[in-house]
């Protein structure tokens, strides 16, 4: 049960990296900064709003915006300059990304451990199959899956949808059918920021929000996306869910090689479908 | 960028005396001048090899900056190389430490320094990195010519630091690392450790567990080096001093492991009346958060080899494990600043300088500066084989928190050890409580096991 929680936690977190890559072709290795700043800003809201219950969920409403707004500065400050560069400058650049917001970070929050506490009202658990069960999770199982109906209600809905879809597909037709692919770009961009951000103010009352909480979370999100597919929507659910699933139960059925399992099956799937579980082979 | 430098030194060197006039009359190589040169400085280097006057004048300059130089700033400093992890994770750490390294060395350097020489640290970063440490450590002696080594806070690194010093036969201070290998398994003359070990500590906390009615033991640790050290240390002296004590379960998480759940519901399933966490920082605080909803820690009794700090405890806050058996200086306790009627004023001053409150790393900071300082003024010299020699004798220092004995046959620094329980103070502040003080002399190995230990590793390396 906490496996599948802590992979919808991971789904949000992939999903973002994997649309960022599906339109931008950009490998965002930054995006795991960007759920550690939505961790911090979480701790900084709950700190600044009054202690009352509804504060907690204000910070969750406000901290993955704070996210988007600063994917949106690095898309139109960096990024946008280097779209047409070497993949390996975008990396680079990306990767440049993690240790500024590393140093930002350490400047702004200082070098102390941070924690968020659990709203009141779900700091305890529920018992589940005679099971005790902590509720937070159970918060996560709930908002995730949401968010998820969301996401496909937009791709699939939507005439923006439509278009990121359109992008994953064929960028250059696409602006040659008049579509401002530059907007298009930055809208995604700060969206799949948000949703690094709202993974990382999620995920922030369960674990302890500190430096360094990024490289995780971007290693298992990026296992994630090759195991989906990149870009590929579903196929992030799908490779969060097994990857969460996995980490948990691994550990109860092989302890000593569960560090293993998650990239044997990363590996596995490499070599299977190359082009992960629903992804599209390269045309 | 580095070997530039290098070449670019020779024609830099008389600069450099006008910022410590006293080189100029001691035969030393010219060593790289850490402050750019001033325009002055430039236009003099130039004109130098061409005239005689230009030399005059400098040589007037530097003997009335050498007159009118104030007391404090006595002769050449005796630099240290300090290697730590100064950004990433371990900066909650460091950064106390630092204040508290600074803090004394500006005490000594105010008093007079030591045998008439300021002592000068000098920093670097290690980023964790066994092998960013060593190159560091490299850049120091070759390049920077720093008399002594010190820092660390991982064990790798001081490990690798260690190795590095004695193939370099410089002697090297390790101050933040707790690994017992430092100077028992893998020690050698050229390391000597001023803080406390995980023997020392593991075992007060053993000693204490022992006390408690408690027979069925699990533990939960991080699967590298310091985890096993702690579980192997804590479960050996507890049955030692308790024979009943039986093992029901072991959890390795591995090191930085975000979700605990699968070894939370393990160990409510373990049958154990007690366990022991070897678990810290920011993973720690993770695994208390995961742990609390299943109502663990009122099942089963929970000892932690560091959540006492305030690293830990400060922001769990409200959701701090109460009740939990820990290590931990807690400064603030009555009894503390009753046994030891100077710490009060230590932690005053401590926080109009750091503008925080202690740690006990930064009390590790503080002590260490003082105990590399005695060990020079005790052999009267700055001379690596001379200050081995002073530390082979060993030597013990008060500190506003009780006595460090620098113990002579492995070079290993005793402290005051303290075990305290998780309580919520007045203000809804968790803190420790209950603290009990034992001395590491009267649990640390003895002289005989050390060797003993270092025998066995000399022979596993044939």
């Amino acid at each position: 049960m906490s496996g599948l929680s802590v992979g919808m936690l991971l789904f949000l977190v992939s999903v973002g990296m994997s649309l960022i890559f599906g339109v931008t072709r950009i490998v965002n290795l930054a995006h795991g900064a960007f759920y550690m700043v939505g961790a911090y800003l979480m701790v900084t809201l709950v700190e600044l709003l009054p202690d009352r219950p509804w504060a907690f969920w204000v910070a969750l409403l406000l901290a993955p915006v704070g996210v988007a707004v600063l994917g949106g500065v690095v898309e139109v400050g960096l990024l946008r300059l280097i779209y047409r560069r070497d993949p390996l400058l975008q990396l680079i650049l990306t990767f440049g990304l993690i240790l500024v917001i590393g140093t930002l970070v350490l400047l702004v929050w200082g070098p102390d451990n941070k924690s968020v506490p659990r709203p009141d009202a779900l700091a305890g658990s529920v018992k589940i199959f005679g099971q005790p069960f902590p509720s937070y999770y159970l918060l996560v199982l709930v908002l995730a899956p949401l968010v998820a109906v969301a996401l496909w209600l937009l791709f699939y809905r939507t005439r923006w949808g439509m278009l990121v879809r359109a992008a994953t597909v064929d960028r250059e037709m696409l602006g040659a059918l008049g579509v401002n692919v530059a907007a298009l770009y930055t809208q995604v961009f700060v969206f799949g920021s948000w949703l690094a951000g709202f993974g990382g103010a999620l995920a922030a009352p369960t674990v302890a929000v500190a430096l360094g909480m990024d490289g995780d979370v971007l290693t298992t999100a990026f296992v994630v996306v090759v195991i989906g597919g990149l870009g590929s929507f579903a196929g992030s659910f799908i490779g969060a869910l097994l990857v969460g699933l996995l980490q948990s139960f691994g550990i109860l059925i092989f302890p000593a090689v569960s560090i293993v399992l998650l990239f044997a099956l990363m590996a596995v799937v490499l070599i299977v479908r190359p082009w992960g579980l629903l992804g599209r082979p390269d045309a | 960028m580095r070997l530039d430098r290098d070449l670019a030194q020779p024609s830099l060197a008389l600069p450099g005396r006008r910022e410590w006039p006293s080189r100029a009359f001691v035969s030393t190589p010219p060593v790289e001048p850490r402050i750019e040169p001033t325009p002055g400085g430039q236009a003099m280097r130039r004109r130098l090899p061409y005239s005689s006057q230009g030399l005059a004048i400098l040589t007037i300059l530097v003997v009335v900056l050498w007159s009118a130089a104030p007391a404090a700033a006595q002769g050449k400093p005796i630099r240290i190389g300090e290697i730590n992890s100064y950004s990433g994770l371990a900066t909650v750490y460091t950064f106390p430490y630092k204040e508290g390294l600074l803090m004394a060395a500006k005490e000594i350097n105010d008093g007079g320094g030591v045998l008439g020489r300021p002592i000068e640290f000098i920093f670097r970063d290690d980023k964790l990195k066994p092998d960013e440490a060593v190159k560091a450590a490299r850049e120091l002696v070759g390049q920077e010519k720093v008399d002594f080594l010190a820092g660390c806070i991982s064990s790798g690194v001081g490990l690798a630091i260690s190795a590095y010093a004695k193939e370099a036969k410089t002697l090297y201070f390790a101050t933040h690392c707790q690994t017992s290998r430092l100077t028992w398994d893998d020690g050698h003359k050229y390391v000597a450790h001023t803080t406390n070990n995980v023997n020392q500590y593991i075992r007060a906390l053993a000693k204490k567990a022992a006390t408690l009615p408690y027979k069925k033991w699990a533990h939960i640790s991080p699967d590298y080096e310091y985890g096993h050290n702690v579980w192997d240390e804590f479960i050996a002296y507890l049955k030692q001093l308790k024979p009943d004590v039986q093992v029901m379960q072991e959890n390795w998480p591995k090191l930085g492991e975000t979700d605990h759940s699968p070894y939370i519901t393990a160990l409510l399933q373990s049958q154990a009346d007690a366990f022991i966490s070897a678990v810290w920082g920011a993973q720690e605080i993770a695994f208390v958060k995961q742990a609390r909803p299943f109502g663990l820690f009122e099942k089963v009794k929970y000892v932690s080899a560091s959540v006492g700090n305030p690293d830990e405890l400060d922001p769990l806050g409200k959701e701090a494990p109460v009740g939990a058996l820990t290590p931990g200086f807690a400064w603030y306790d009555e009894g503390m600043q009753k046994r030891h009627p100077k710490l009060a004023e230590w932690v005053k001053k401590y926080e109009t300088r750091a503008k925080k409150e202690p740690t006990l790393g930064a009390s590790w900071g503080y002590a260490s500066a003082y105990i590399i300082a005695e060990a020079i003024k005790r052999a009267k010299s700055a001379d690596t084989e001379k200050v081995i020699a002073a530390l082979g004798e060993g030597y013990e220092m008060e500190f506003p928190w009780g006595k460090v004995i620098m113990r002579g046959c492995d070079m290993q620094a005793i402290p005051p050890q303290w075990t305290g329980v998780v309580k919520m103070n007045a203000q809804g502040k968790p803190v420790l409580g209950d603290i009990e003080e034992i001395h590491g002399k009267d649990v640390i190995k003895s002289c005989d096991e050390v060797a003993k230990l270092r025998a066995m590793a000399a022979e596993k390396k044939k």
